[in-house]
């Protein structure tokens, strides 16, 4: 009897340290990877597989924004000026125009400059410049827009506001082309998200799936736990440590083939393919897109491990 | 310590165990007899709560089995030790990760676990074969080893089922001392056989089943 007591009193000291079990649970889904190291392999490039394919779905989305970003950049709203105002006036106007919460910049174009410019386009065709002078161009603000402003419904709205500015009664902007790209946009913004998600869907029903070979293979072992009485916490932990660990691996090896591949054939391709001359080649994640790789990575073992346990324990 | 009251299990339908009442004091050794399909397993099955009966009650140790949550039912099974007909030995895990299986649950270190193993080992006299898998063992050593699972943790009740299956008689006199020396530590023993030659040689108690139904109760003679 003294035996029995003095085991009771053992369990509840070493129940009170969550360090040691974490460290069991911990020691206990290590070995469990080193017992059945082929399919945990398996799990393993599965999921960097799965996150490669979202990762360079990511570089490309990353990289489109950016063209596309470039694109929005030439929204612009001209004001054009019947007579250049007197230089205090001036400052007012600009002034309340960059009040405008949507304005980003703005510029100022004296006729001057307006020649200038005109000049300069016309370079190797200065035939064609005879008799234009500075009186026949008018003065113009060039305003720029913020980033989030960009689409025919803001520049439409803006555009409405800077006509209640006194002083202001031209304003032109490229409102077909303005429109065309806001539905563009928003085009691709709804198919990215649509093949995204699905793409997440589909690689964490595989991940899913290869989990559930792992516990199938060791349901006997989660069975003969549950009868000799194992709480369901204590049998699922070291599952989905093992899957957090399977995740975290892969999304390495996932961020190592994406990088390799990279810098083999993405990096020089843009020299290559002679994209654009703005562009300054195709770029590569920025460093929150990794981490979230390696977050999306570790949850999808995660649940990959808890929806495939969810099959196996009950009773 | 074992109680049941008008306990019935039916699998799809069909009857295994009907209006059941079994009483077992703390401390005994009781053998279940009955011819193959009369619903021994079923009955031991009933009292670690392996499956849950369709009408009726069971008491452990006075807390009613059939109210019990799952939290409940794991930390019951843990002052019961359970063999196996089929021994459920981890064919890919030695020895002594099988035995340790029980005091892991319960949250020993693993120095302790060694220890206690070891000891538990040695009283099955298969000490020796701590680092072998099952499959290098033979049909009465697995059946040692499932034992040393079950009686690692010193439980309370000790329930075997079929322990002595198709050992020789010294293998199975091996076993029967084991279950013995377990009893004389305190734990009560349940034993399912059919193996009425043996029961009526040990001249110890039993209670037989047939078809479901308990037909014979030795205890009740006296
Ligand atoms: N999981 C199950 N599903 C369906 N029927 C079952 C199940 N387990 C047992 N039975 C049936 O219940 C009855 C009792 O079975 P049980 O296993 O309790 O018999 P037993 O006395 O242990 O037999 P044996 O000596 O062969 O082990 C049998 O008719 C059997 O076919
Ligand atoms: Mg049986």
């Amino acid at each position: 009897m003294s035996g029995v007591k003095q085991m009771a009193t053992r369990q509840r000291v070493s129940k009170e340290s969550s360090f040691g079990r974490l460290r069991y649970f911990l020691d206990r889904a290590i070995l469990n990877i080193r017992q059945n190291l082929f399919i945990n392999l398996v799990t393993v490039l599965t999921i960097s597989l799965g996150l490669l394919i979202i990762s360079l779905f990511l570089l490309l989305l990353v990289n489109l924004e950016g063209v596309a970003h470039e694109w929005t950049r030439q929204v612009q709203v001209t004001v054009y000026l019947e007579k250049e105002p007197a230089a205090q006036n001036m400052t007012q106007l600009l002034a309340r125009i960059k009040m405008l919460q949507q304005t980003d910049n703005v510029k100022y174009i004296k006729k001057d400059d307006a020649l200038k410019r005109f000049r300069d386009r016309l370079k190797g065709q200065e035939s064609l410049m005879e008799g234009v002078t500075a009186d026949l161009l008018p003065a113009s603000i060039e305003i720029t827009l913020k980033r989030g402003s960009r689409d025919s419904e803001s520049v439409e709205a803006f555009v409405r506001q800077l006509k209640q500015i006194p002083g202001i009664t031209e304003v032109q902007y490229g409102e077909e082309w303005v429109r065309r790209l806001t539905t563009f946009m928003q085009f691709s913004r709804f198919v990215v998200t649509l093949i995204g998600g699905f793409l997440l869907i589909s690689v964490l029903f595989i991940v899913s799936n290869t989990i559930k070979l792992i516990v199938y293979a060791r349901k006997d072992e989660l069975e003969i736990l549950s009868l000799v009485g194992a709480t369901r916490f204590f049998i699922k932990a070291p599952f989905l440590i093992e899957g957090i660990i399977q995740g975290f691996l892969g999304s390495l090896l996932a961020l190592m083939l994406l990088t390799a591949s990279y810098y083999t054939f993405l990096y020089n391709a843009a020299d290559f393919l002679s994209l654009s001359p703005t562009s300054t080649g195709i770029k590569f994640l920025p460093p929150s897109y990794l981490a979230g790789i390696v977050c999306t990575g570790i949850l999808l073992g995660f649940i990959g491990s808890l929806t495939s346990l969810k099959r196996f324990i009950s009773y | 310590m074992i109680q049941f009251h008008n306990v019935s299990v039916s699998y799809q339908g069909d009857a295994a165990l009907s209006d059941v009442n079994l009483q077992v004091r703390k401390g005994e050794f009781l053998f279940v007899t009955g011819a193959s399909g009369a619903g021994k397993s079923t009955l031991l099955r009933l009292i670690f709560a392996g499956i849950l009966p369709n009408s009726g009650q069971i008491l452990i140790d006075g807390q009613n089995l059939t109210r019990m949550n799952r939290h409940q039912i794991a930390l019951i099974r843990r002052s019961i030790g359970v063999v196996f007909q089929d021994f459920k030995l981890l064919p890919n895990r030695t020895v002594l990760e099988n035995v340790a299986l029980t005091l892991e649950v319960l949250g020993w270190g693993a120095k302790d676990i060694g220890k206690k193993v070891h000891h538990t080992l040695r009283q099955v006299g298969l000490e020796h074969k701590m680092n072998s898998t099952p499959v290098k063992l033979s049909g009465g050593e697995q059946q040692r080893i499932a034992i040393a699972r079950a009686l690692v943790n010193a439980p309370k009740i000790l329930i075997a089922d079929e322990p002595t299956g198709n050992l020789d008689d010294f293998n199975k006199e091996l076993i029967f001392e084991i279950l013995r020396e377990a009893n004389i530590r305190g734990t009560t023993v349940l034993v399912a056989t059919h193996d009425r030659r043996y029961i009526d040689a040990s001249h110890r108690d039993f209670v037989a089943l047939e078809k479901g139904v308990v037909v014979e109760d030795t205890r009740e003679r006296r």
